[in-house]
């Protein structure tokens, strides 16, 4: 619902879809029916919070619950936010248009390190007190949740309780004590205390660091009972998990906008870059039956003629051509088309391709991550260079032209040898295409290589590692750019600027809440745009603070380093991450979850890939 | 396969998103509601729909039309809006489905409400700035077109309307030249009022119906 003040500005701003609400789905209740109003905020544009599954997940289980009424909110353009702050209009909600000042909850998603200026800022523009001692009463109580709450510390100053681990059961279960409290008139630091009792709850408030003179962590304590670990919550049988049976279709068009099916959660590969997958162990899939019910019920709900079968490695779901077998029966009938995302190289097969009928001819992306074997090896991607061409090779007799290629620089052992591997593969995958007698008549090939920079994150065995400076990245790039021969090849590299600040902030402590203060004072947002983005202005805010950001984003930890997030439990073990980075040293793989356990921890969950019967032991 | 005419109102939230975003909203629709509609047959099928007139983002439409192809001939066009409806945002009301009399390509002319209002200014007063504006010799201003910019005059376009103050703002109700050939967008006129008056309008625009060149209502 659009409310009159936001009307009058609407024609003014690009793309005022963006702000009315009014989709087809979006739940509207009546607000003197409900307990508890949550504003679930996404801390960039409606186009890309409107394409993220979990917000969808949460949203419709919130608001299958009747006294609860969970509402959208997303980050208001600079355009827009310029307009409602001259005109003195605070942050509403999609579906009421009322401002969120006084909801029950301000709820956020931590998707990526550089939306942390937007969730300050998103608290400001609703009038809400930044800082969680400045917050009285109860209510606008503000909680953040995702994957970047395993590592909390750089905003734990501004966010009162953090959900780890899988939001699915635990988010509800402190809405329902918060609905107790509010009526047995608990206060505030009540209602905290009791929440800390939750598994898998982390109120910051209720812990102390104290640090040595070098900066480093000395050690961590407790107020009123908090727990000192606190364990992550996660889903153990995804078949039995909520989810929704119908999205909120939008009207303008979003980044991804599609049904979307979950298919399993977790990742077997063990790469030793991704956090992902170190965090949501163990991989558990959901059944044949359940993913065919669950995509026929969305498809038919909200008119999308696409799904995409989601997860972080799609083809290593163990059933997968069984399960486009059985999509097949109804989806080419209802002309309904199913896509893959997360390909990897050597799971791309004839069988496969003939099933996902639209894999539009213009992407085809695949991600060695690393151009030599070694590499390759240390990082545990364990993908072959035959399998790259053997696979480029079958996509080219099939009439594709160009392909994508994606590489991290910077990565940990890495050398200018392994830099300029990436031009050599790249150029192997030209040749490949000219040895191809099917290959598409009088067109030339086209690969693009890009390249992102390696950031370390918290809970990889690459956790102790140092970044590399901007100025080596940067002599990488230009090293990569000098190695490529052949106009055929394109190269296109990620901004190292904003990677560094990712990387301060991945691993940063709670000494950088002054930072985030600041930063949010003179008025940043938008920090993974470049419109935005400007890594003087934070060197500037640094330097005030009395800051060294390299001392978070290019420094080596020792093993036994107190890290910010050793309080809290994901289920991996700090040794067995410790060994996994002492085997990428040796460029030694480790096997896949599905080839041979690592006792990495994950199996204390009591489910998953951890006791699925191995092929080999049948 | 017969050709229908599916009539719809554009108004509430669903004025603010493009007549591309209205072509994905109505697609999908259609494929929701498994209306009958014929599907071109090229690499990537899809139902075959053309609009009448695209309506401008910020505008309501009360009249707005698009052609389908049912390949059903004896489908009964009356269960149109009842399968529609459901599957559209609701700012998007399908009213009624019929036969095509006017081929969109007749479109000549449309017929606007305008709701002006300014800062400090009254309906009363609004009406007497606009009324004194028609009466200029000329009024020039920039038209924006994919070509580029151009200077147009669109004082000759000022013969049918009426100008009345209500609640809101001065109603100012007229028909423009519409359609493929010669397009004038209401919002030209408030263009001419900051030019000339130097008043910032803030107009509420609603396209009633399009007619052909012989001024007969579009059906």
């Amino acid at each position: 619902m659009v409310n009159k003040d936001v009307e009058k500005l609407l024609l003014k701003v690009q793309k005022p879809g963006r702000y009315v609400g009014g989709e087809m789905n979006a739940v509207v209740k009546d607000k003197a029916n409900v307990d508890v109003r949550f504003a679930f905020c996404f801390p960039d544009t409606y186009e890309i919070g409107m394409s993220h599954l979990g917000m969808k997940i949460l949203y419709s289980q919130f608001n299958s619950v009747d006294y609860i009424w969970c509402e959208r909110v997303f980050a208001p353009w600079i355009d827009m936010e310029q307009l409602m702050t001259e005109n003195n209009i605070p942050l509403f909600a999609l579906e009421s248009g009322d401002p969120i000042t006084d909801f029950d909850f301000i709820g956020f998603t931590l998707q990526y390190e550089l939306s942390y200026t937007n969730v300050l800022n998103m608290l400001k523009l609703a009038k809400i007190p930044i800082l969680s001692k400045d917050r009285k009463g109860l209510s606008q109580i503000v909680v953040a949740g995702g994957p970047c709450a395993c590592n909390p510390e750089p905003i734990a100053d501004f966010i009162d309780l953090f959900f780890i681990g899988e939001g699915e059961e635990v988010d509800l279960e402190v809405i329902e004590l918060y609905r107790k409290c509010k009526k047995e008139g608990n206060t505030r630091d009540e209602f905290l205390i009791l929440c800390s009792k939750i598994d898998g709850v982390y109120v910051p408030s209720l812990y102390d660091f104290e640090y040595n003179s070098d900066g480093t962590i000395s050690g961590m304590t407790t107020k009123n009972g908090a727990p000192k670990v606190i364990n992550k919550r996660l889903m153990m049988d995804m078949d039995k998990s909520y989810y929704p049976d119908n999205f909120v279709v939008p009207m303008i068009e979003i980044v991804h906008d599609r049904a979307v099916e979950e298919i399993f959660r977790g990742c077997i590969r063990g790469c030793r870059f991704c956090q992902a997958g170190y965090l949501y162990r163990p991989v558990r899939e959901k059944s044949i039956d359940t993913i065919n019910r669950q995509c026929h019920t969305l498809c038919t709900n909200t008119g999308y003629d696409e799904v995409s079968l989601s997860s972080l490695s799609s083809s290593d779901y163990s059933k997968v051509v069984p399960l486009l077998e059985e999509l097949n029966k109804w989806s080419k009938d209802e002309k309904v088309s199913l896509s893959l995302p997360s390909l990897r190289v050597d799971g791309f097969s004839d069988d496969i391709l003939n099933k996902i009928k639209t894999v539009r001819k213009s992407g085809l992306t695949f991600a060695p991550e690393a151009g030599s074997q070694r590499l390759r090896d240390a990082i545990n991607k364990n993908v072959f260079e035959d399998e790259l061409l053997t696979t480029c090779s079958l996509a080219f007799n099939g009439g594709w032209t160009s392909v994508k290629l994606y590489f991290m620089i910077g990565l940990p052992t890495e050398t200018f040898e392994d830099v300029s591997a990436i031009a050599k593969l790249g150029q192997s995958v030209v040749d490949e295409y000219y040895k191809c007698p099917n290959k598409p008549k009088g067109k030339s090939v086209n690969v693009t290589i890009s390249t992102s920079s390696f950031v370390p994150k918290p809970f990889t065995p690459f956790q102790w590692e140092p970044q590399d400076t901007i100025e080596q990245l940067h002599e990488k790039q230009k090293h990569l750019k000098e190695s490529i021969t052949t106009k055929k090849i394109n190269y296109k590299y990620h901004d190292a600027d904003t990677s560094f600040l990712e990387a301060v902030f991945a691993r940063g402590d709670r000494k950088l809440c002054k930072v985030m203060k600041k930063a949010c004072e003179q008025g940043l947002h938008f920090d993974g745009w470049n419109e935005c983005f400007s890594l003087d202005k934070w060197l500037e805010i640094f330097d005030d603070c009395g800051i060294d950001p390299g001392f978070y984003a290019n420094r080596r930890r020792s093993f036994d380093e107190i890290l910010p997030w050793d309080h809290l439990n994901y289920g991996v073990t700090k040794n067995h991450l410790k060994k996994e980075c002492e085997k990428a040293y040796n460029a030694q793989t480790t096997p896949n979850c599905r080839q041979k356990c690592s006792n990495c921890g994950a199996a204390c969950y009591k489910g998953g890939v951890c006791f699925e019967k191995r092929e080999d032991m049948v | 396969m017969k050709s229908v005419r599916i009539w719809f109102k554009k108004q509430d939230e669903c004025i603010y998103i493009s007549h591309l975003d209205l072509n994905r909203c109505v697609l999908r629709a259609l494929h929701k509601s498994r209306l009958p509609v014929w599907h071109t047959e090229g690499f990537n099928p899809h139902p075959f729909v053309t609009f009448s007139l695209p309506l401008s983002l910020g505008f309501k439409g009360e009249n707005e039309s698009m052609d389908v192809r049912l390949i059903d001939d004896d489908f009964p066009l009356s269960s149109i809006p009842e399968m529609l409806n459901p599957c559209l945002p609701m700012g998007i009301r399908v009213f009624k489905a019929t036969e095509p009399v006017i081929k969109p390509g007749k479109i000549a002319y449309a017929r606007f409400k305008m709701l002006c209002s300014g800062k400090n200014t009254s309906p009363q007063k609004m009406c007497e700035v606009l009324k004194n504006l028609f009466s200029e010799e000329q009024l020039i201003v920039e038209k924006k077109s994919k070509k580029g910019v151009k200077e147009i005059d669109i004082k000759p376009y000022f013969i049918d309307y009426s100008l009345n103050p209500q609640i809101g703002g001065a109603e100012l109700n007229i028909t423009l030249p519409a359609g493929s050939t010669n397009n004038v967008n209401p919002s030209l006129i408030t263009d001419a009022v900051k030019k000339y008056r130097g008043i910032d309008v803030d107009c509420c625009v609603t396209r009633l119906y399009l007619m052909n060149d012989k001024f007969q209502v579009f059906e």
